[in-house]
């Protein structure tokens, strides 16, 4: 989930496509397909990513995307996959998301999954809680690296 | 390798041995990670820093699973191994 959040953000940001749902002054830099010219493979990957984020449209990283139409099928199987309903809930797995986005200063990414962590039930007091451990932890990471700290635990061992 | 001495736990401050012996049961291990220590080292930064941490990531509209799975999203990000 972080690797394909922080992926599609860089595509996003790099290539400076709108935000989705806030305003925006970018341009993409890039021309980006439109939905109706898509084939039919394309539209059925397209009607299933409407649906999976419960958007009217097709988001423009996943547009971008449809250059390449056997890429966008691969990929979009992973993400999907990396945000389904599995062990974890969506909504726990968009809020990372969302910090992960934060994090890497992406306003695509912030824009994108705080909208769909709202639609899945993220209040705002839980908004607040998040974007607190994302800024405490902003600042731990930095020490820790500063300083070099070797970690207390071995990753693969389990309470 | 860490660039500073990370003092013992029994080193820091009489008063901050209680919040040391916490952490050690928030973290359900029996040392005190080094973070704790280093912050410690500098109280006036890290007694208020602890106090918020603790709170934060303590269960409420989030639950401490889901805090921590930000945590570690952060971590990831940053490709911090601590």
């Amino acid at each position: 989930m972080a690797g394909t959040t922080h992926a599609l953000n860089a595509v996003a940001d790099g290539l400076r496509l709108p935000l989705e749902f806030a305003q925006s002054g970018r341009s993409p830099i890039v021309a980006l397909p439109g939905t109706g010219e898509a084939s039919p493979e394309v539209k059925a990957v397209f009607d299933e990513i409407a649906i999976f984020c419960a958007m009217d449209r097709v988001p423009a990283v996943f547009r971008w995307m449809a250059r390449d139409p056997i890429f966008l099928q691969g990929y979009w199987g992973a993400v999907r996959e990396a945000f389904a309903d599995r062990k974890l809930d969506r909504l726990t797995k968009e809020i990372p998301a969302f910090a992960a986005s934060m994090t890497a200063k992406s306003d695509y990414g912030v824009d994108l999954h705080l909208r769909e962590a709202r639609r899945l039930g993220l209040t705002e007091q839980g908004l607040t809680k998040a974007v607190e451990v994302v800024q405490l932890f902003n600042t731990v990471t930095k020490i820790a690296d500063a300083l070099q700290l070797e970690p207390d635990f071995d990753p693969r061992s389990r309470p | 390798m860490e660039i500073v001495r990370i003092p013992e736990a029994s080193e820091l401050a009489p008063e901050d041995q209680p919040f040391l012996e916490a952490t050690k049961s928030w973290f359900k291990i029996d040392f005190v990670p080094k973070m704790s220590r280093v912050l410690l080292s500098h109280p006036e930064f890290g007694r208020p820093y602890g106090r918020e941490s603790r709170r934060a990531m303590s269960d409420g509209a989030l639950t401490r699973a889901q805090k921590e799975m930000i945590v570690a999203t952060v971590s990831a990000i940053y490709v911090c191994e601590y």
